[in-house]
């Protein structure tokens, strides 16, 4: 289980300072660029600046550490595979593309708190309010966040459940009694939503701003009427 | 004043009688509800709030009926979860009040002075920021209650709040869920704390089977456990 999930911390680093669009617009140019750039020193300069960039967030150093590590790991493995194929210029691209953006999403996701990136995802997805509910849509991504260490945790038990019957070979054993155990885990979940109001709020939302859309449009739909007809009377 | 109308609820799949039809008028500040597992009283507890339906009959809280009006009644009643876990929807223990804050109070900082104040209440100031993941069960129970209390509820509905904690928390959530200035409706194995409430009622194979004072209920309740039927049916 990993408590730091999401990893933030309240700091007052400067990246910690700045606001959640400026560091999503950030990283979503970060990436792009690093798709489009096929340039060896671009990509290991964006490495290193997203590192630092992480780095200042000041964040707790096991865990950062343990994440450096396995970034790192998985960049060579990335490498590695090209490098087989005798490409190692588009090896080292590869892994530094990819070293940069997981370094600068660390720097987002440990200087920013969830409900500042869920407001901002609701206001995203605002434009869209007819055809998504866009709060539920935020609430279902802060969900899927807090099923991530629960998961962690059921597998883990279903692991230990399995060593202590002998059975920890079984592949079965484990993940059979963990996606049971994971589904109940969403149905209580969802009972609690539910028991909150919060599901009942969403819905409501969601009606109240097509009702209030409506409202608007057919306003401006008389008063569009009303101008004309001046505009008639007065010729 | 909760009131149960020839209630029964039956399972829509096997059509097995979970609840047998129950007629009910609660009306005591603090009711428990005891009875063996899979005896029917977490879905008797369901029914206050509208988190189970009933088949036949009607269940309203102040005169709401929980299928008609179940937006009001569950901004009425407060359900506490046996594992708070489920019922915590956020990473962090202040976002996760704010989250039920989200109606009442406008404006991100005013909510989140008045998370902290809730959090204070219950002891929780100095964890607002923990993962919800980090804290102890104990903690996590006080946090869904925090949640709960939010939102002002007359009534709280409490299943089996204390059974996965510690005698130290354990203590501590009844006592505090006790001195509470609203209706608490508990659901209970801790015939000690079913003792402490003014009314309790026995469930047994689906139907209420012995409702009054908490001495002669906890007494019915030990008969028919421990198998002295014909004691238990004289009572």
């Amino acid at each position: 289980m990993n408590p730091t999930l999401g990893a933030y911390r309240p700091l007052r680093t400067p990246l910690h300072q700045a606001p959640a669009w400026f560091k999503v617009a950030l990283l979503a140019a970060v990436s792009i660029l690093m798709v489009f750039v096929q340039d060896m020193a671009t990509g290991i300069a964006f490495a290193g600046a997203s590192l630092a960039l992480y780095l200042s967030t000041l964040p707790p150093w096991r865990p950062a550490l343990r994440a450096i590590l396995w970034t790192f790991l998985f960049a060579t493995m990335a490498a590695g595979y090209q490098l087989w194929r005798g490409e190692w210029q588009l090896g080292v691209d590869i892994a530094t593309d990819l070293l940069a953006v997981v370094f600068l999403a660390l720097a987002v996701s440990s200087s920013t708190p969830m409900s500042e990136m869920l407001d901002l995802m609701s206001g995203m997805l605002r434009p869209l309010h007819k055809i998504l509910p866009h709060e539920t849509i935020g609430l279902m991504f802060s969900l899927l966040i807090r099923l991530i260490p629960e998961m962690a945790r059921i597998l883990g038990e279903s692991r230990q459940a399995a060593m202590a019957r002998g059975v920890e070979r079984s592949p079965r054993a484990v993940l059979v009694p963990a996606a049971t155990r994971t589904v109940g885990f969403a149905v209580d979940l969802g009972q609690a939503l539910h028991a909150r109001g919060i599901a009942d709020e969403a819905v409501e939302d969601h009606s109240a701003e097509i009702a209030e859309e409506k409202q608007r449009s057919r306003r401006a739909r008389r008063s569009e009427l009303a101008r004309k007809a001046r505009r008639r009377r007065a010729r | 004043m909760i009131v149960f109308e020839d209630a029964t609820v039956v399972a829509p799949d096997s059509g097995v009688t979970i609840l047998e039809s129950t007629t009910l008028t609660l009306r005591e500040q603090h009711i428990s509800v005891i009875g063996a597992n899979g005896s029917g009283k977490s879905t008797l507890a369901r029914l206050i709030n509208g988190l189970v339906m009933p088949t036949e009959g009607t269940v309203t809280v102040d005169g709401k009926d929980t299928v008609k009006d179940g937006r009001e009644v569950r901004r009425m009643v407060g359900f506490l979860f046996t594992d708070p876990s489920a019922q915590l929807i956020m990473p962090t223990a202040a976002e996760d009040v704010m989250l039920s804050l989200r109606r009442t109070v406008k404006g991100k900082d005013a909510r989140m002075r008045a998370a902290l104040e809730a959090l204070d209440s219950l002891g929780l100031a100095d964890r607002a920021d923990v993962a919800v993941s980090a804290l102890s069960g104990g903690q996590r129970q006080l946090l869904a209650l925090a949640g709960v209390l939010a939102v002002a509820p007359s009534i709280i509905v409490a299943d089996e709040p204390t059974t996965l904690l510690d005698l130290k928390w354990r203590g501590h959530v009844g006592a505090l869920l006790r001195s509470l200035p609203v209706q608490l409706i508990e659901v209970t194995h801790d015939l000690d704390s079913a003792m402490r409430a003014e009314r309790t009622i026995v469930v047994d194979s689906g139907k209420v089977a012995f409702d009054g004072a908490p001495g002669d209920a906890v007494q019915f309740y030990r008969d028919l456990i421990f198998g002295r039927p014909e004691q238990a049916q004289r009572a």
